[in-house]
């Protein structure tokens, strides 16, 4: 079986010391950003991106995993214990989560979110080992026309499920494929939009814009704020009931599943995976009314289908090389930073870091278990540290590891700007995912579309011509036109009224 | 007035701005041919779409108006960008010590509450940590003081 054989690779790769290391150095890291509160997985892996920078690449992937992870993880304990989420898919946790926790059984919460997750990722990962050859294989028969309509796609899906207006959202992902311009051009050598800073003819690195855009503006918008403690938390025994668990394991089992199919849709991912999970279990529950007031099933669902989701987005990004959510984009920044360029070539060309990722994320899932658990005092007492004197140490953290980039102080003030840019972002309503979605998309769809249009002979019809583009590009455009009905654009407001 | 200071309109404005800067800077690239595209091919074209869509949002916010844009609290934003672009011009001209310690100065200056003992303690505090790890465990080549160490 060639399956077990890959995995057997990857688990001789990821069981090596060293990278055992990285793992479990990434979850504590990212556990310890993202259990501040305010500060979610986009944050805190744009934050830590630098440190991992100077690892060889299986280690750094490894290690971005393994923060990704603890990130979610510290920010569903956020949500439990005092009600800040610190991303979109933890605001449901927080509905049940925290209700359970005034009722002194958030030791309980925190338990079943663990165990579920660990499940949910454990399946999670079998499906990538399922799916990744098969994927691969097809998109081995991808020309540049066909590349360019399925990035077109992700785009556009993408920009589908960012809430608020879809037309601002692809707005944004113009301005993110705009700045992904900025450089020297490959065909030509030519200078485009540096202003003479040779610091600029590489393009603007993806980290200082990733950490500005959403490291410093988040800190910005949480000073604004003032975020005020809630006095004493107890956690409580760790140990479920017999009733919660009756009631979880149930709600666990479908929240994976449906967590790990809505995973793999482009733009699909961790929130769209926990909202739906509880509005499922809201339907099938017998008493509909507990939920909002601690339900158990509540917490269980949307925990174990957030990381089977946040799981299963991996398969678009390391077979097809398409982000489909912030920290997906995220990830492709770090791999092209470290030579690899993502696409169905990195599971032939380089099976080591393919499969070892694999493994390392099941590794990484397993060590969330057994040390955030054991651990959950310190990050408690973590959570009662004031702000005012977390804001300007995160911010230092930033400033070094921008600097640490390429020893050069031009990274600094680049965050600085960024910073500023992300703050208007935000002040205007403008999501920064699909911006940091084209950024990183937007260097490779204009090569993937000079040279299409290179091969047709300057012939636009290209892309409707090929099968798969004009498949592709129906899938696109009946996305757009589903998002301009007026009654899905009713629902689509009703469902981020709820988040929101 | 409200009408021009909704977040749609203003987020338009700002697309249409970012689609001109891109086309004023971007107007001395060659465009090319369609068969073989000049480096100014696709950012033009990016830019051109980009002002539309922002026209778009822009009058859609007029007309059907859209959420009015919060007053923005100045000081957060300005002295958090002030104090990291001092870190920047600080830290390589005179260290990290003093780049540190202007930093969580003005960073803590941001916050709701200053406490003068507090942000002592706590900018002591972050330069032994940052000194021990940066320097001492990752060997890091950074200057702590100018001229000192």
């Amino acid at each position: 079986m060639e399956l077990f054989d890959n995995l057997a690779l990857g688990f001789s790769v990821a069981f090596s010391f060293q990278n055992l290391m990285y793992a479990l150095l990434g979850c504590m890291l990212g556990t310890l950003i993202g259990v501040l509160p305010g500060i979610g997985p986009v944050a805190t892996i744009a934050m830590l991106l630098p440190i991992t920078f100077h690892l060889p690449p299986v280690a750094s992937l490894i290690m971005l995993a393994g923060i990704y992870y603890g990130a979610s993880y510290g920010g569903s304990t956020t949500s439990i214990l005092v009600n800040l989420p610190g991303e979109a898919a933890s605001v449901v946790t927080c509905l049940d989560g925290y209700q359970m926790a005034r009722k002194g059984r958030a030791g309980a919460a925190l338990s079943i979110s663990a165990v579920g997750s660990f499940f949910a990722g454990t399946v999670g990962t079998l499906i990538i080992v399922m799916f990744a050859e098969p994927l691969t294989r097809m998109a081995q028969k991808f020309g540049p026309a066909d590349y360019c309509a399925l990035m077109a796609l992700g785009l556009v899906a993408a920009v589908v499920l960012a809430s608020g207006s879809v037309v601002k959202a692809i707005a944004m992902v113009f301005l993110g494929l705009l700045f992904g311009l900025v450089g020297t051009d490959v065909n030509t050598g030519a200078q485009r939009f540096t202003f003479d800073l040779p610091e600029l003819s590489d393009g603007i690195d993806f980290a200082p814009i990733a950490m500005g855009l959403f490291g410093i503006a988040e800190i910005v918008v949480n000073l604004e704020r003032h975020l005020t403690r809630t006095g004493s938390i107890k956690v409580g025994s760790l140990w479920p009931t017999r009733e919660e668990t009756r009631r979880s394991v149930p709600a666990i089992l479908r929240g994976t599943m449906l967590g790990a199919a809505l995973g793999v849709l482009p733009g699909g991912g961790p929130t769209l995976g926990a909202f739906s999970a509880y509005t499922l279990e809201k339907k099938l529950s017998k008493n509909p009314g507990e939920f909002g007031k601690g339900a158990v099933e509540g917490v269980a669902a949307p925990e174990a289908a957030n990381n089977a989701a946040a799981q299963t987005s991996f398969i678009p990004m390391l077979t097809l090389g398409i982000p489909s959510n912030a920290v997906m984009a995220l990830m492709v920044g770090a791999m092209i930073i470290q030579g690899i360029q993502p696409g169905p070539e990195v599971m032939t060309k380089k099976p080591d870091l393919f499969w070892g990722m694999i493994a390392s994320m099941w590794i990484g899932n397993a060590m969330l278990v057994v040390i955030n658990l054991p651990m959950i005092g310190m990050w408690v007492k973590l959570l009662t540290v004031p702000y005012r004197f977390l804001a300007p140490a995160i911010l230092l953290f930033c400033c070094i590891g921008a600097y640490s980039l390429q020893n050069s102080t031009f990274h600094v003030i680049q965050v600085a700007c960024f910073g500023v840019l992300g703050y208007i972002f935000s002040r205007l309503g403008c999501e920064g995912a699909p911006f940091l979605l084209g950024l990183v998309l937007g260097p490779q769809m204009e090569e993937y579309f000079r040279r299409a249009m290179l091969l047709s002979r300057g012939d636009a019809m290209v892309f409707l011509e090929r099968p798969i583009s004009l498949g592709l590009l129906i899938t696109t455009a009946l996305l757009l036109v589903l998002m301009a009905l007026p009654s899905i654009k009713k629902a689509r407001k009703e469902a981020f009224q709820e988040e929101g | 007035m409200n009408r021009f200071l909704s977040k749609d309109f203003l987020s338009g404005l700002m697309f249409i701005g970012f689609g001109l800067v891109a086309l004023y800077f971007g107007q001395k690239l060659a465009l090319g041919t369609t068969v073989r595209m000049g480096p100014g091919y696709v950012p033009r074209m990016l830019a051109l779409i980009m002002m539309g869509l922002g026209l778009l949002i822009c009058v859609v916010a007029l007309v059907a108006g859209s959420e009015p844009v919060e007053k923005p609290k100045w000081k957060p934003i300005t002295l958090v960008t002030i104090g990291v672009i001092c870190f920047a011009l600080l830290f390589e001209r005179a260290g990290l010590l003093p780049a540190l310690i202007v930093l969580i100065a003005i960073a803590s200056f941001a916050g709701s509450e200053f406490k003068l003992k507090e942000v002592i303690a706590n900018m002591v505090v972050l330069a032994i940590v940052c000194t021990l790890v940066f320097k001492v465990g990752l060997g890091m080549n950074i200057t702590i003081l100018r001229g000192v160490w």
